[in-house]
């Protein structure tokens, strides 16, 4: 087959996988109020009323939220350095850190948390569940 | 062609797409459209492509990821600047992969069919390889550990990402593709002043940015 047949199949193969995909990512994207943490369910307000505030100094300037240091061990964790946390996003984003990382950042109203020495990739937004491993 | 010649084509388009990145990127972040797909299929597939018209030198276009990429890193104010520049340095070695095959001529996008295609298949392979990379080289050269499947979960939603820049890819190919009839001639005096002095201009203003932010 030459290339003027398998270039626009190819087209057309990615265009059905883009499109697949939306569909796919529309249907399961997980819309709720509350974010799991440990297996238990909490509002953001629930969450801001258990653990310290704290502000950090970020490359986009001062963060302010929860302490993560502060809840995880409020919410049942023990032994938080010995594990290691997953924070979902509601489009399926997540990244996994440890205590070390975990321990500097802060979970904001927006329901987004910060670390100040990390890339912003790892600046989950829309969290629905942070689990811990 | 002479190999500074090349070279200085590599610092400007370069110089360019990095420029773009930062300063056109971050405004169409602000007012919340898909900056990354956006960038890739507008700017990238132009940048990439003109300058494959332009010069027909192999390894061009992996030079001018390199070259916007390290340009993205000294503007860490928007967005992910770590993120962003190895996806950009990602973007322009895996174009190189995609055209491997396709002649220089062009000769086998002679039909508008074809340069969408072609427009797609690209835009959409290199923004999808891009953010793959990205997700995989961000927390190892951040110092954290890489997790296969983080990037697992999130796959559905790189490739249904992937969709807005293909769709623009295909149009903005035969779009630039058209660009080949436009003759410009810049005489070899006036060359080498015009090359460096707008890349030293993009950088400039990307650097300059930088400070005022």
């Amino acid at each position: 087959m030459g290339k003027e047949k398998i270039i626009p199949i190819l087209a057309l193969i990615i265009l059905i996988i883009g499109g697949t995909s939306s569909a796919y990512v529309y249907a399961t994207q997980i819309d709720k109020e509350t974010i799991s943490i440990n297996g238990y369910e909490y509002t953001i307000d629930q969450l801001f009323y258990m653990g310290e505030a704290k502000t950090i100094e970020t490359m986009e300037g001062e963060k302010t939220g929860v302490s993560l240091e502060d809840l995880i061990p409020k919410l049942g964790v023990g032994c938080p350095s010995c594990h290691e946390y997953t924070i979902m996003g509601k489009e399926g984003y997540q990244k996994t850190v440890d205590w070390d990382i975990m321990k500097t950042g802060v979970l904001a109203d927006i329901k987004k948390v910060y670390f100040p020495d990390t890339a912003k990739s790892f600046w989950v937004g829309d969290i629905v569940e942070i689990e811990v491993k | 062609m002479k190999k500074w010649k090349v070279i200085a084509g590599i610092l400007l388009f370069g110089s360019l797409w990095g420029f773009s990145e930062v300063i056109i990127g971050s405004t169409i972040q602000d007012v919340g459209l898909p900056s990354g797909a956006i960038m890739t299929g507008v700017f990238a597939i132009f940048f990439l492509v003109s300058s494959r018209i332009i010069y027909r030198q192999p390894g061009m276009q992996f030079g001018i990821g390199l070259v916007a990429g390290g340009l993205r890193l000294f503007n860490p104010f928007v967005g992910c600047h770590l993120c962003s520049a190895i996806a950009i340095m990602a973007e322009g070695a895996i174009f190189e992969l995609i055209w491997y095959r396709i002649s220089f001529d062009f000769s086998e996008l002679k039909t508008t069919i074809m340069q969408g295609s072609m427009g797609i298949i690209s835009a959409y392979t290199i923004f999808v390889g891009g953010y793959i990379v990205t997700q995989i080289l961000t927390p190892i050269a951040d110092g954290a550990n890489f997790y296969i499947e983080n990037l697992i979960v999130f796959m559905p939603n790189i490739l249904a990402r992937g969709l807005i820049a293909a769709v623009i890819g295909g149009i903005v190919l035969p779009i630039t593709i058209l660009t080949k009839k436009i003759d410009i001639t810049i005489k070899d005096r006036l060359y080498y002043p015009t090359t460096i002095g707008l890349s030293i201009l993009c950088w400039f203003v990307v650097i300059g940015n930088w400070f005022v932010a």
